[in-house]
């Protein structure tokens, strides 16, 4: 399935334009194709579209699949937070198309509820602490969960290392 | 929210913009009860207007979101069946509406010989408005609920052109660029910028798309398309509106900034 992502209905960016504006420089003279490197693309991917596809009743209740918006809106929340070396999350389905993102390392644990877009409950809690963990409800900025990852979900860098 | 129809007196204004499509959007979560099978039935609720209809891919989900610098958009994944993007147009074909499970969009382009006028936007919200209140009545009687919006779009496209026969000169038109010796055979240009709410939390971006291009008549133009995408402060259609009120206004704005004084007296600037 192709699926479009312009807006406009008759401008040079959609095929089958009634303007016949031809886009100069060519949109697609010249495909630049580098490596993804990000490591947490791969799985996040594959598992996203497995949940997508869940059948009903998957849980043995009355569970849906994980909704096509909330995993879209999970793929452009996890760019918004994940640096090229965090490790791939694990994706756990809820049973009302919601869906959780968590990392647990040795470090500590990190939750992120997906329950629709713009509304996403954050856990974290760091190996040691002995509170209840830190929470925060967000919606479209998820600048502070990038520190939480950057801290519990990413290797640690050879000068951390030497100082501890 | 009804747009009383008067434009704001402190937005710049122009006789003779040179607007070719204005686009204004919601994006919902998928309606409970609803299928594919009702596309007509949702045609229906506008059908007296826009009597011609056309299949179309459907929109992928768009969300901005923010933290770590990003190009954001990269990934994408394939799904599994997926509802179509319906066109229903006028009989003139100069407005439409585009519907799919997910979205509403209401689209003003010019047509034929590019002379008809653009409605002005406080007509088109408050057109939109109402084919969103029509389309939360109706997916209320599939299942009780109202419209739960997560984004909103509005998008202003502008063909820029040359009189017939001068070239395009881009440092004539936009004001961000100035090539110094000669002119390129053509370019590329795009930004975004965040936009904030009341609380300077970012809320959504500002993207400006700039392209050269060549029209069937084989004269070049400068297409310039500029769209404001967030998310509303609240779910229901009222807060919607006042994130496409404030995308236009924005729009309207950085148009004036990124564009020429001379290319202002072009377009008849009255403010």
């Amino acid at each position: 399935m192709t699926r479009t992502q312009s807006n406009a209905a008759f401008s040079l960016d959609v095929s089958g334009t009634s303007t016949n504006i031809v886009r100069m420089p060519a949109q697609r003279a010249r495909i630049l194709i580098s490596e993804n490197v990000s490591t947490w693309c791969h799985s996040v991917m594959e598992q996203l579209e497995m949940l997508t596809q869940l059948p009903a009743g998957w849980d043995g209740y009355q569970g849906v699949h994980v909704t096509f918006e909330n995993a879209y809106f999970t793929l452009r929340m996890l760019e918004a937070i994940c640096g090229p070396e965090t490790i791939a999350p694990q994706i756990v389905p809820g049973e009302a198309g919601d869906l959780q993102i968590e990392w647990h390392t040795m470090k500590g644990d990190i939750e992120l509820h997906v329950i629709a877009p713009n509304d996403v409950s954050a856990w974290r809690a760091l190996t040691g602490d002995d509170s209840d963990g830190e929470e925060l409800e967000l919606t479209n900025d998820f600048t502070a969960v990038t520190e939480w990852v950057r801290e519990i979900a990413e290797p640690t860098t050879g000068a951390e290392t030497t100082a501890a | 929210m009804k747009n009383d129809g008067t434009r704001p007196n402190y937005l710049p204004d122009f006789r003779n913009p040179p607007l070719n499509e204005v686009v204004l959007g919601v994006q919902f979560s998928s309606p409970k009860g609803y299928q594919q099978v009702y596309a007509g039935e949702v045609w229906n609720l506008f059908r007296s207007e826009f009597p011609r209809a056309e299949e179309h891919p459907a929109i992928a989900p768009a969300f901005e979101t923010f933290g770590l610098p990003s190009k954001g958009g990269q990934l994408d994944f394939a799904t599994g069946a997926s509802h179509d993007r319906f066109w229903f147009l006028r009989q003139s074909g100069d407005e439409l509406i585009q519907f799919q499970q997910d979205r509403l969009l209401h689209n003003w382009r010019k047509v034929g010989d590019q002379t008809n006028p653009y409605p002005r936007f406080e007509s088109m919200i408050n057109r939109f408005h109402a084919e969103l209140e029509q389309l939360q009545d109706y997916l209320n009687s599939l299942s009780p609920q109202k419209l739960s919006i997560n984004q909103c779009e509005i998008s202003y496209i502008n063909h820029i052109a040359p009189e017939m026969g001068q070239i395009v000169k881009a440092s004539d038109w936009l004001s961000f660029v100035r090539f110094s010796n000669s002119e390129p055979e053509d370019f590329s240009i795009s930004f975004r910028e965040r936009i904030r709410d009341d609380d300077g939390k970012p809320q959504g971006r500002l993207t400006c798309e700039t392209t050269t291009g060549i029209k069937p008549d084989s004269s070049r133009i400068i297409v310039m398309k500029l769209t404001v995408r967030g998310a509303p402060k609240g779910t229901d259609i009222e807060s919607a509106l006042q994130f496409l009120t404030k995308g236009r206004e924005l729009i309207v704005f950085r148009f004036a900034e990124v564009t020429t004084d001379t290319a202002h007296k072009k377009w008849g600037r009255v403010k």
